[in-house]
């Protein structure tokens, strides 16, 4: 009898199973298409080049990553135009910016996310993948023709490759640049290059030999003292090497894998021949006095100091540093020194801009697909954040209000509006007290939007970097469940013992004789496993999606 | 202050021995007395004193490393530009409120939990005690707490805050050590003399029990005050949050990445440095003024009911 109902009840519950999983696929395979019940408030005629206007007042809660340099504010011009040009009303959930990923992980686990949720980087969707919280946009790109017809025209292809998840799927709707945007390079004192009648430093090589003019006139100093060490040791200064010399990214930017064009497979970043290169020349600066060996230990502040107090000319900086950390320091201390951001030093790779033109974006909740304005809300997104007119609207604002534009199409801010110094005198600021240029709604977009602030001699560190090829895109390798699962696993060990050698290998306390010694070291740490998973990934997509 | 208090709490000596019969060896034990702990203040105070004179200092200095004890460069912008902002009085008042109302319910909970514990006769006291302690070791997570919050529809209100961390399982049995020291033949007498249970512990039991409750209040009102998660979790809006969190998200703006390649104005660049000190200022500043009062009640409260239980 016991054993009876017992059976029936495994009967019962495998039957439920597979109705469960029928019902599912069910779901998936009309998901896309059916979407007759969604379409309240949409527009029928919505495409390129239409202004989005719902048909029905409508409102979406929205995920707002409150900063501190736009702290929300209820009467911003932003939310009242946005509505007279939408008519929809964006209902924000207010997040400190402090702690944005911990809120946004949270709501999602519990359940009670926004529909829209911005400002996403490119991978940090991959953790709310497995729970189903969030939805496939990629299946709905249809309802999305700004989108749509950016990728095409930009020939982001290959980048959106990069987003897709094991099922082919992506699940994250990325801010979309057409040019990539590169901004982390050296800082040198030009002043002092014009002193020793040097050009700046165009390769790793001219560097090398700048510092060593340096130092020869300053004995007592090392030329080049580093920042961003904290918490990953020599972060920008290792990243921008390994681009340089065709890896995926190392320091703070560590990618442990790195697509090899010539032998179409990954191999393991910190085991190739560039990055055996890259350790010997930062080596060779450290051995001949040339780099500062605290550069990979302390803390930003005393690089700064360094810097300010003339015992240093070389530092890692990007335009915000530049501007707000060096100069001043600089104008207080030395105040004829001149300090430049110089382009991206050129390595083995040759000319390159190592940007992606991808940035942060937005997910989309799953539940948001239940709602009977589902459409509507694809369509707003796809207004707001990638349309031409939605992009200078989220960036400039309003025209005639905060900005004016000329015959020829160039915008100017209105004279009675601030930002970031360029109407010091102005009583307003464009994002403070309208909400526009605000990193939550204003993404990527042409080079002319993306440097519509950016300084003279910025948008030249721009124009420099342009002209070089950008990288090719390395092929995506989604990983299973049980795959990135392993792979955390695995990648933690590996990447302390990098962080590690590479320290010892800089600094001299391993001689890089030692190499074959520290490969077999991270073989011990399942450093070929780890790409035969990767490789195997690659293929498995390459065989499912191509 | 923890080094102050037990410093203080042994019994005083007895009356110190005078004139010719003051002991060399006490005399040098009094000198090497004084200077240790003239150096413990020292120490103690010192990152006080430092982040005063750095939150009035340019921030060019603080680079430069030099300041120690006086500001240099002074000037009052950081605060300027922190007091300015009339958010960060809205978020000023809620921690107030925040703390006072917080402080108010824990106070009267733990002591209505920690006065029924204190008495051995009463059935299950020992399951009563357990399902407190079970608390501290274990807690239903992150997201159970967030649902369990929002479910009851305490999300955005000033409940979210009060209610459930309104009982310090820490807390309650310092303060039922300390009912249980309290001698039983004080409360006969008092049942004797017509008093129901309520009559007790109102009339005898807390008058007698000043000393942990200022305690109970200075240690609710200190962690209510600096706590910044919870408001983080259960508030959507920002004029609900309380200044910890304003501040919070304020230095992370100030050295965080964002907005890279556009450039902040000179003259509204916060000054990182700066920033921290003057932070750290804002939000000690009131309650280390709360300190001096309570602290005798600190003293002779905590410690003796502590020992005794």
């Amino acid at each position: 009898m016991f054993h009876r109902s017992r059976r029936r009840l495994a009967v019962a519950a495998a039957g439920l199973l597979a109705l469960t999983t029928l019902v599912a696929c069910g779901d998936d395979s009309s998901d896309a298409n059916d979407l007759a019940e969604n379409r309240v408030g949409a527009m029928a005629d919505y495409g390129v080049g239409a202004q989005f206007k719902a048909t029905e007042p409508l409102a979406f809660s929205v995920l707002y990553n409150n900063h501190s340099n736009y702290p929300l504010k209820n009467e911003w011009l932003f939310w009242s135009e946005l509505t007279k040009r939408t008519n929809v009303k964006l209902e924000p959930v207010a997040v400190p910016a402090s702690d944005y990923e911990q809120k946004r992980s949270l709501l999602i686990g519990a359940g009670d996310a926004p529909f829209i949720i911005p400002k996403t980087y490119p991978n940090q969707e991959d953790a709310y993948v497995s729970s189903g919280a969030i939805l496939p946009v990629s299946d709905y790109l249809d309802l999305m023709p700004n989108l749509k017809d950016k990728i095409s025209k930009w020939n982001l292809g290959p980048e959106i490759d990069t987003l897709r998840q094991a099922d082919g799927k992506f699940y994250l709707l990325p801010g979309v640049h057409e040019k990539p945007w590169h901004d982390y390079s050296l800082a040198v004192r030009t002043d002092v290059l014009d002193e020793l009648g040097l050009a700046v430093p165009k390769t790793w090589d001219e560097l090398y030999t700048v510092l060593k003019a340096m130092k020869a006139k300053y004995p007592a100093t090392y030329p080049f003292s580093d920042r961003w060490s904290k918490p990953h040791p020599g972060g920008n200064l290792l990243n921008l090497l390994a681009v340089t010399h065709g890896l995926a990214g190392a320091g703070w930017n560590y990618q442990h894998a790195s697509w090899d064009p010539n032998a179409r497979k990954f191999q393991y970043t910190a085991a190739t021949e560039q990055y055996k290169q890259l350790l010997q020349y930062l080596n060779k600066l450290v051995t001949e006095g040339l780099l500062d060996p605290e550069s990979f230990t302390q803390t930003d502040d005393q690089a700064r100091q360094k810097l300010a107090n003339g015992k240093s000319f070389v530092i890692s900086a990007n335009a915000q540093t530049l501007v707000n950390d060096h100069r001043p320091d600089l104008a207080k201390t030395i105040p004829n020194a001149k300090l430049t951001k110089i382009p991206l030093l050129v390595g083995p790779a040759g000319e390159i801009n190592p940007a992606s033109r991808l940035e942060n974006g937005v997910m989309i909740s799953k539940k948001a697909r239940e709602s009977k304005n589902f459409v509507a809300m694809m369509q707003f997104v796809d207004w707001l954040w990638y349309s031409d007119v939605g992009q200078e609207f989220a960036r400039w604002g309003v025209e005639g209000t905060t900005f004016v534009k000329d015959s020829a199409g160039k915008r100017t801010l209105a004279a009675d509006v601030n930002v970031v110094g360029l109407n010091p005198k102005a009583s307003k600021h464009l994002q403070k007290d309208f909400g526009f240029y605000n990193g939550v709604f204003a993404y990527g977009g042409n080079p002319d939007l993306v440097q519509a602030f950016f300084s003279a001699e910025e948008q030249e560190f721009q124009r420099v970097m342009n002209a070089r090829a950008p990288i090719p895109v390395a092929p995506p390798y989604p990983f299973t469940d049980e795959e990135r699962e392993q792979a955390s696993l695995w990648e933690t060990p590996l990447r302390d013992h990098v962080t590690q050698a590479s320290l010892q290998f800089i600094l001299g306390q391993r001689d890089l004789s030692q190499w074959d010694a520290y490969l077999t070291e991270l073989k011990g740490k399942n450093m070929d496993q780890y790409l035969e998973m990767v490789n195997k990934a690659y293929d498995r997509y390459q065989k499912e999606h191509s | 202050m923890v080094t102050t208090g037990t410093r203080q709490a042994p019994p005083r000596p007895r009356p110190r021995p005078r004139g010719s019969r003051v002991s060399r060896g006490y005399r040098v034990f009094q000198a090497v007395n004084a200077v240790i702990l003239t150096g413990v203040v020292v120490v103690t105070l010192y990152p006080f004193v430092n982040i005063v004179a750095r939150s009035l200092s340019d921030e060019a200095y603080i680079i430069a490393g030099q300041v120690s004890l006086v500001p240099r460069g002074f000037n009052l912008e950081t605060y300027r530009l922190v007091m300015s902002d009339s958010m960060f009085w809205t978020n000023y008042r809620n921690t107030v409120v925040y703390t006072v109302v917080a402080t108010v319910i824990a106070i009267v909970l733990t002591t209505c939990y920690a006065y029924v514990l204190s008495k051995k006769h009463l059935r299950g006291r020992s399951a009563l005690v357990g399902i407190a302690v079970f608390t501290m070791f274990f807690s239903g997570g992150l997201i159970p707490n967030y649902v369990l919050v929002t479910s009851l529809g305490m999300k955005n209100t000033i409940w979210a805050i009060a209610v459930p961390n309104a009982i310090n399982v820490f807390n309650l049995l310092v303060m039922k050590a300390f009912f249980e020291s309290l001698p039983v033949e004080l409360e006969e007498a008092a049942a004797v003399d017509g008093l129901n249970t309520y009559g007790i512990l109102l009339r005898i039991v807390l008058p007698l029990s000043k000393a942990v409750a200022a305690t109970m209040v200075l240690f609710y009102a200190v962690s209510f005050w600096n706590s910044w998660f919870a408001a983080f979790l259960y508030l959507d809006q920002q004029d609900l949050w309380p200044v910890t969190v304003y501040l919070r998200n304020l230095i992370a703006g100030a050295t965080g990445a964002e907005n890279v390649g556009a450039i902040a104005e000179a003259d509204e660049v916060q000054a990182e440095a700066t920033l921290k000190a003057v932070t750290i200022v804002l939000t000690t500043l009131p309650i280390l003024l709360v300190y001096p009062f309570v602290q005798r009640y600190f003293v002779s409260g905590v410690m003796l009911g502590a020992v005794k239980g």
